[in-house]
């Protein structure tokens, strides 16, 4: 496994001095390939906090973190003494406004700044940034423009093309489709999709869109107030019990399944994950 | 009555193509408009002409029946509150307390009337018990409600919501929708801008925008089954009012089965 939690809590002090509990007993492991997982829970349940963990930008304070081999504890003596670089750029963080963080003149320049950081060759800095700003959906034209000069969602996609220009093995995205437009948002998870699909890459979004959830994780973490409460497949996470005990928001696709089999007894065969498998399927048994 | 007029305004922000080309709209005393369309589209443009924050290059702009000026913005302000999308950017106070106050010593309320109206103001968003806390201590949403409470305890007429929920989690989105539903029923001129259809769905009249101009403007019910209108705006239909926009291209005439699905995209 890339990435092990082994009993890790961490325990933050606040303003008022007091120790609060922001993870709390949690074990889990992460593969380097083939995950697309989502990571959800309340505001201040701690999703920031555990990815943070997850390349060693937070120790913990009790348990283990093991990343790709590295091994974090509460021993802050011990965790310096570890060589941690090598573990940011395989694990890429996209912070929850990665357009805050830019900051060169040039989309270019902010795109090789992090490869170039690691040891990256300039002329190979350079291919990668060709290459990742098409991943993204942006063309080539963009290296030249300066970063403060693009809308929300290109400077969102231009700091994303700069975590992948590190050519990270697992990737790591807080809120990326937050304040995104309906179909900004597509474009932009179906580019997760890909990273994973075709690049075989692990990704994992920390999200509070459900429909996300629904339509592409194939594994969902459910944080409550610090504590791992569900880790497995998104179909299992809507049954009515955690629905209502965890005060979840159903996927639009499984309130509409759902209030259309209440109501008008219709069954679909198979459970649509999409809006148009949705669609497809209702028409097959509607019309 | 009106009581915003938007006329032919036009805005450019320096050097850079314009945000706003030759728009017209108006929203009546009581209604609740939504302003609808895609990042960039120029609708938080708009809203910041509408407080005074920017000034158009062209065309005016009526609050109230008074045309918005230098002389008159702040008297506009005390009509029109807006609540921002980054809550973090909108504290201002040490306390929530002195946060709900700021607004209220710029009116120069009475002291004791002051107080009362904190107190009743924080206690309709949910934050009495928050009254001595510190920002640092609220989550987002919490914060977002602080900000209306603000505006609510000035009274204004009219208040914009500026993508305010669009940073929330699915518990603070839904609240501050319940607030914006509330204030309605009470007559208070609400304008809520953003992308999110399930933000739009309840207003009286949605004002869609594509690349700084109005694309459409009418009773909501027709903007949100138009599937065209709104994909043209990167906006995408609610799932309901997309599954009936499949059933009617198929000629169903299942009639109850449509109006349910009409239903279920209102309750979303």
């Amino acid at each position: 496994m890339a990435i092990k939690f082994e009993r890790v809590s961490f325990q933050y002090r606040g303003v008022d001095d007091k120790g609060y509990l922001a993870l709390a007993d949690i074990n889990l492991s992460i593969a380097a390939q083939g995950e697309f997982i989502t990571l959800i829970g309340e505001t201040g349940s701690g999703k920031s906090t555990l990815a943070q963990h997850m390349n060693a930008l937070l120790a913990p304070t009790e348990g283990r973190v093991h990343i790709f081999g590295v091994k974090l504890t509460s021993d802050k003596k011990k965790n310096r003494k570890q060589r941690l670089n090598p573990i940011r750029q395989r694990v890429g963080l996209v912070f929850q406004f990665p357009e805050y963080q830019l900051f060169e003149e040039t989309v270019l320049k902010d795109i090789i700044f992090g490869p170039k950081n690691f040891g990256v060759p300039h002329e190979e800095a350079l291919e990668r940034a060709k290459k990742m700003i098409q991943i993204v959906g942006l063309d080539e034209s963009y290296l030249e423009r300066s970063p403060f000069n693009l809308s929300g969602g290109e400077k969102k996609r231009v700091s994303i093309a700069g975590i992948l220009a590190m050519e990270p093995e697992i990737l790591i995205l807080d809120e990326p489709t937050s304040g995104l437009d309906p179909m900004g948002r597509n474009a932009l998870l179906k580019v997760f999709y890909d990273i994973h699909e075709k690049l075989g890459k692990t990704v994992m979004i920390i999200t509070h869109d459900m429909d996300t959830v629904y339509e592409y994780a194939k594994r969902v973490l459910v944080l409550r107030e610090g504590a791992l409460v569900y880790d497995g497949e998104p179909p299992g996470l809507f049954s009515r019990k955690h629905v209502e005990d965890w005060n979840l928001e159903l996927p639009e696709i499984l309130r509409i399944q759902r209030a259309l089999e209440e109501r008008f007894g219709i069954r679909l065969e198979k459970n649509p994950t999409s809006r148009k498998e949705l669609i497809e399927a209702l028409g097959e048994v509607v019309m | 009555m009106n009581m915003i007029d938007i006329e032919n305004v036009s805005f450019a922000y320096s050097g850079k193509v314009e945000a706003l080309k030759n728009v017209s709209l108006c929203v009546r005393k009581g209604e609740w408009v939504t302003i609808l369309g895609h990042n960039g589209s120029g609708k938080s443009t708009l809203a910041k002409l509408i407080v005074g924050l920017l000034k158009p290059q062209t065309g005016t702009i009526r609050v109230d029946g008074v045309e918005l000026s230098e002389r008159t913005v702040y008297d506009i302000r005390k009509k029109v509150g807006i609540v921002f999308q980054n809550p973090d950017n909108q504290f201002v106070g040490v306390t929530v307390r002195d946060d709900i106050a700021f607004g209220l010593e710029n009116l120069q309320i009475p002291r004791e009337e002051m107080v009362e109206r904190i107190e009743r103001y924080a206690k309709r968003v949910d934050m009495y018990s928050y009254l001595n806390k510190e920002p640092q201590a609220l989550s987002g949403g919490q914060k977002q409600r602080v900000a209306i409470a603000g505006i609510l305890a000035m009274r204004t007429e009219a208040i914009i919501f500026d993508e305010a929920t669009s940073m929330l989690d699915p518990d603070g989105r839904k609240r501050i929708l319940s607030y914006m539903r509330k204030l309605r029923d009470e007559g208070v001129t609400v304008v809520t801008i953003t992308h999110d259809m399930r933000e739009a769905v309840q207003s009286d009249r949605i004002v869609v925008l594509k690349d700084g101009e109005v694309l459409k403007a009418d009773k909501s019910e027709n903007v949100l089954k138009d599937k065209e209108t709104l994909e043209q705006s990167n906006l995408e239909l609610l799932l309901p009012l997309e599954v009936l926009h499949g059933l009617e291209k198929k000629k169903s005439t299942n009639e109850e089965l449509k109006e349910f699905l009409w239903q279920l995209s209102l309750n979303g």
